[in-house]
C-alpha cells in the first residue's frame, strides 16, 4: 500500500509539472501578438507603462525563469491575477464551496441514478423499460447544459417561480437556500453523466452475464438478485466507478463550466471562463494545476475502491 | 445590483473601466465632478473637492484650485491638499489604465516620475494648510478639468500602499464607500457616514445600501430584475434579443433603451493602403452599409448615424448626413461607386471580435463588401487581445474592421485626439486605427483641443464643421450609437432614478418606493 501512495504521489509531482509546463508555454509563449505585458497595459498604454508592467510582472527575464517565479508564486500562494490584482488562491476559494457543493450533489445524484438506470435496463433489456430508459439516457446525453439550464430557468425558475433564478447561497448562511439554489445546477449537470454512464453499465452488466463467475454462482444456487448484487453488478460497477472519479475531479477542478455559468454559481468553473476570456494566464495556470492534483488524488482514491470491488486488481 | 462583467478593480489606481467607474465616481470624488443629472445636463462638470472649478491661467498651462474646508476620508481622516499629488504618484506607478494619456504627456515632470527621475512631480503644488492646489501642464490641455473627475484622480490618503489592494482599496471622499469585496462574485456601496456633513452641492448624499452581484448570465439577469427578485440591471450589460419584446411589453414604466449620446460603433478605414485609400471606395462603403440590418443583428441596441461625434458631445452636427439619411443604405449606388472608384475585385481584411453582436456586424459588412464588388474576407481576432492586434499599425496594418470609443469625458477632442488625428498614429498600441492623416483634421485638433471644457461653447462651430468634413471624405464609416438598458424593478422608484450620461446608472439616486 505504501508503495502504492509513493507511487501515485511521483506520478503526481510528475504529472504536475508536465501539465503546468504545457500550461505556461500555451499561455506564455504563445499568447497571440506576444507581449503579455501590452495585453495587461491596455489600449491606450504608453511604451514606459509597457515596459513599468513588464518588469513588475517579470516578463522581461528568460522564459525558464518566468516559469519557476510563476510555479513558486502559485505553490507558496503568492500569485495575483494578472487583471484585476486579487490573490488568485483568494478567487479560488471564494470558488471553491459553490463547485464542491455542485460537484458532490451532482456527483451523487448521476452515480446512483445511473446504477438504478443501468441495472434496470439491464435486468429489462429489449423490453419496454430498457427502451424508455435508452430513449431518456440518449435525450441526457444530448442535452447541452446551457439548453437545459436556460429552460429551467425560465419555465421553473421564473415562470412557477418553484426555484431561485441563479445565484449561490452558502450551506453556512441558510441550508434551505443552498439546497434550493442547488437543485436545479445539480439536474442539469448529473442529466448529461446519467445517460452516459446509465448506457455504459447496462452494456457492462449484460456482458458480465455470460461470464462463468456468474455462471458459477447461478449453479451455486443463488437467487437472480443475488447474482445480480453480489456479482453481475459488483464486477461491471468497476468502469463505472473509475470514470466517476475522473469526472467528479474534473468538476471539482473547474470542469463544469457550463453549468456555473448558466446558474451564476460563481465556482472555480467560472473563474476558469473568465480567465480564458482575459487571458489571465496565472489564474488559468493555477486552476489547471488545481485540476490535475484532483484528478490525481482521486484517481489515487479510486484505484483502492477498485481493488476492494474485485480483489484481483492488485494495488502494486 | 447585477453586473454582467466584473468591475477591472474597485481600487481607483487600476480601474479603468465602466464597471468599475460606475462605482468609483460616487466613491472616489475629484477636484471636480459631474452634475448628477440625466441627459445633457450630467455632462457639466461641477466643482468636485474643490470649493469651486479650477481657474486656469498662464495661457491654458496652469490650473489651480482650493480643497473646500472640513473634508475628510470615509475613514475620519481629514483630506490635505498634498493627497492630490499622492493620488497622481499612485495612479502613474499602479499604472491606471489612463495614466499614459492623460497624465504623464500632460502634467508637467509627470514623464521623469513615471521613469524613475523624479521622487515627485515637479508639476503639482499643493498648501496642506491652505488646501491650494497647483498643476502646471506641459502644453495647454482643454479637457484638464475633465481629466480632474477621473474617479482614478478622486483623493485617496496620502501612504496608502502605491500597490493595487484589489480586497481592500483606499478610502475616498465620495457619498458611498465599498466594502465585502468577494473576488469576481459580489460587493458591497454603503453609505458613507462622513458624506452628509460636508454638505458638497450637487453631490447627493445616496439612500439605500447597494449589494452588487457579478453574474455573467444575462439571460438569468434580466429575468430576475423582470420577477423583481434583483432591482437592477446594469446598463453596460446587454438585454439578450430573446427577452427584449417580453421586458417591453412587461415592464414598459421601468425599462427604456437610451442613447447616453457619448460611445460611436464606426468602421476604420486605412487609408493608407487600397482599396481605402481611395475616397470614392470609402465612400462606397458608407453610402451602401445598410444600418437597419445592422441594427437588427445588435438587437435594437444601435442608433442609427453618420457623425463621429456622438450627439452628447460638444461639436455633433446637426447637418444631414452627406450620403443619404443612414438606414436601408443605397447598394446600386454602392456598386457604381467602386467601379468608379477603380478598385473592384481589390481584396480586403475584415478584422473584427468575437463577442456578439460585434462580430455579428463584421460579418454582414464582409458580406456587404463582396456584394459591392470587393473581394473580403473576415478575420476574428479573441477579444482580449483585438485592439492590442489591430493597434499594431506598421506590422499588421489592418485594413478595415470594427471599432468603438466610448468618452472618457464629453469633449470632442476626446475623440478626435487619438482617433483620428495624424500626430497619435504609433508603431504600437495605435489608435487611429485607418491611419487617418489629413493636415486640416490635425491642424483644427491642434487649435480647437486647447479649449478649456468650460469655453467649449466658443468652438463648438468649429468641432461641427470638421466632423462634417470627416463624414464627407469618409475617414471612417459610422454605423450607429449605442443605445442602454435602463432596466429596474418594482420597488424602486424609476422616475428618480438618474442615468449620468458618462457613468450610467447613477446610484445615488437609487430609493425604494
Amino acid at each position: 500500500m505504501l508503495r502504492f501512495v509513493v507511487r501515485r504521489m511521483l506520478v503526481m509531482v510528475a504529472l504536475l509539472i508536465v501539465i503546468s509546463m504545457f500550461t505556461f508555454a500555451m499561455f506564455v509563449l504563445l499568447l497571440p501578438n506576444g507581449n503579455p505585458a501590452a495585453l495587461l497595459a491596455g489600449r491606450l498604454a504608453t511604451p514606459a507603462e509597457i515596459h513599468l508592467i513588464s518588469v513588475r510582472y517579470g516578463f522581461d527575464k528568460p522564459i525558464y525563469i518566468q516559469y519557476i517565479d510563476t510555479m513558486k508564486n502559485i505553490f507558496t500562494g503568492q500569485a495575483y491575477s494578472y487583471q484585476s490584482s486579487f490573490n488568485v488562491l483568494d478567487e479560488i476559494r471564494a470558488g471553491m464551496p459553490a463547485t464542491l457543493s455542485l460537484a458532490i450533489g451532482a456527483g451523487l445524484i448521476w452515480l446512483l441514478v445511473s446504477i438504478l438506470f443501468g441495472t434496470i435496463a439491464a435486468v429489462r433489456a429489449g423490453k419496454y423499460a430498457d427502451r424508455v430508459l435508452t430513449v431518456l439516457s440518449m435525450i441526457g446525453v444530448s442535452m447541452p447544459p446551457f439548453f437545459f439550464g436556460a429552460i429551467l430557468i425560465y419555465y421553473v425558475a421564473y415562470k412557477a417561480n418553484i426555484i431561485p433564478i441563479g445565484g449561490y447561497v452558502p450551506f453556512s448562511q441558510s441550508v434551505g437556500g443552498w439546497f434550493g439554489h442547488l437543485v436545479a445546477p445539480w439536474i442539469t449537470l448529473s442529466i448529461l453523466f446519467i445517460g452516459f454512464y446509465s448506457r455504459v453499465l447496462r452494456s457492462s452488466i449484460l456482458d458480465s452475464i455470460n461470464e462463468d463467475y456468474v455462471r458459477t454462482a447461478r449453479a451455486k444456487g443463488l437467487s437472480e438478485r443475488q447474482v445480480l448484487i453480489r456479482h453481475s453488478l459488483r464486477n461491471s460497477l468497476i468502469p463505472i466507478i473509475s470514470l466517476w472519479g475522473l469526472d467528479f475531479a474534473q468538476v471539482i477542478g473547474g470542469g463544469a463550466i457550463l453549468t456555473e455559468t448558466v446558474y451564476n454559481l460563481h465556482g472555480v468553473g467560472e473563474l476558469a471562463r473568465d480567465s480564458i476570456g482575459r487571458l489571465d494566464t496565472i489564474t488559468l495556470m493555477e486552476i489547471v494545476i488545481l485540476t490535475g492534483i484532483a484528478v490525481v488524488v482521486i484517481g489515487a482514491i479510486v484505484d483502492v475502491l477498485v481493488a476492494y470491488l474485485d480483489p484481483r486488481i492488485r494495488l502494486a | 445590483m447585477l453586473l454582467g462583467t466584473a468591475p477591472q478593480s474597485l481600487d481607483p489606481g487600476l480601474d479603468y473601466t465602466t464597471q468599475g467607474s460606475e462605482f468609483n465616481w460616487v466613491v472616489y470624488t475629484g477636484l471636480t465632478t459631474y452634475s448628477h443629472a440625466s441627459g445633457a445636463a450630467g455632462g457639466q462638470l461641477i466643482p468636485g473637492l474643490c470649493s469651486a472649478l479650477p481657474t486656469i491661467s498662464n495661457g491654458g498651462k496652469t490650473y489651480s484650485c482650493t480643497l473646500r474646508k472640513g473634508l475628510v476620508f470615509s475613514n475620519g481622516k481629514p483630506v490635505k491638499a498634498s493627497d492630490f499629488a499622492y493620488t497622481v504618484e499612485r495612479a502613474i506607478k499602479i499604472p491606471w489604465g489612463g495614466s499614459g494619456s492623460f497624465i504623464t504627456p500632460i502634467i508637467a515632470g509627470a514623464s521623469q516620475y513615471a521613469a524613475g527621475k523624479a521622487k515627485s512631480i515637479s508639476g503639482i503644488t499643493t498648501n496642506d494648510a491652505t488646501g491650494k492646489i497647483t498643476i502646471n501642464l506641459t502644453a495647454p490641455y482643454g479637457p484638464f478639468d475633465n481629466v480632474l473627475a477621473f474617479p482614478s484622480l478622486g483623493l485617496i490618503p496620502s501612504g496608502f500602499p502605491m500597490k493595487v489592494e484589489a480586497t481592500s482599496p483606499p478610502s475616498g471622499d465620495g457619498p458611498y464607500m465599498i466594502t465585502n469585496i468577494v473576488p469576481n462574485q459580489s460587493f458591497t456601496a454603503v453609505r458613507n457616514p462622513h458624506w452628509a456633513a460636508q454638505n458638497i452641492p450637487g453631490i447627493p448624499a445616496g439612500h439605500v445600501t447597494v449589494n452588487v452581484k457579478i453574474s455573467s448570465n444575462l439571460q438569468a439577469n434580466a429575468l430576475a430584475v423582470l420577477n423583481n427578485s434583483a432591482d437592477i440591471f446594469d446598463w453596460a450589460d446587454t438585454i439578450p434579443g430573446s427577452l427584449l419584446g417580453q421586458i417591453q411589453s412587461q415592464a414598459a414604466s421601468r425599462f427604456k433603451m437610451v442613447n447616453l449620446g457619448g460611445s460611436t460603433y464606426y468602421i476604420f478605414l486605412n487609408v493608407t493602403e487600397k482599396p481605402f485609400s481611395s475616397q470614392l471606395a470609402r465612400e462606397a462603403v458608407v453610402t451602401g452599409l445598410n444600418q437597419d440590418a445592422m441594427s437588427r443583428l445588435g438587437s435594437g441596441t444601435l442608433e442609427p448615424a453618420c457623425y463621429f461625434l456622438p450627439p452628447a458631445v460638444p461639436g455633433h452636427p446637426t447637418a444631414p448626413c452627406p450620403y443619404g439619411t443612414p438606414g436601408l443604405g443605397n447598394l446600386a449606388k454602392a456598386k457604381q461607386l467602386v467601379k468608379q472608384s477603380g478598385m473592384e475585385g481589390q481584396p480586403v481584411t475584415v478584422w473584427s471580435e468575437t463577442r456578439s453582436p460585434r462580430q455579428q456586424w463584421m460579418t454582414y459588412y464582409t458580406q456587404f463588401l463582396n456584394q459591392i464588388g470587393f473581394k473580403a474576407t473576415q478575420k476574428v481576432i479573441a477579444d482580449a487581445t483585438y485592439f492590442t492586434t489591430i493597434g499594431q499599425a506598421k506590422s499588421v496594418h489592418p485594413q478595415t474592421g470594427f471599432a468603438d470609443w466610448n468618452q472618457d469625458f464629453p469633449n470632442p477632442v476626446d475623440f478626435y485626439g487619438p482617433l483620428l488625428d495624424g500626430n497619435s498614429i504609433l508603431p504600437t498600441n495605435n489608435e487611429n486605427f485607418g491611419q487617418t492623416n489629413d493636415p486640416y483634421i490635425n491642424a483644427q485638433v491642434k487649435k480647437l483641443g486647447s479649449t478649456p471644457t468650460t469655453q467649449l461653447s466658443s468652438v463648438v462651430s468649429q468641432w461641427q464643421a470638421l466632423d462634417e468634413y470627416v463624414a464627407r471624405k469618409a475617414y471612417v464609416a459610422v454605423f450607429g450609437y449605442q443605445k442602454f438598458p435602463f432596466f429596474a424593478s418594482n420597488r424602486l422608484n424609476y422616475g428618480a432614478l438618474v442615468f449620468q450620461p458618462i457613468y450610467g446608472w447613477d446610484i445615488t439616486s437609487f430609493a425604494l418606493k
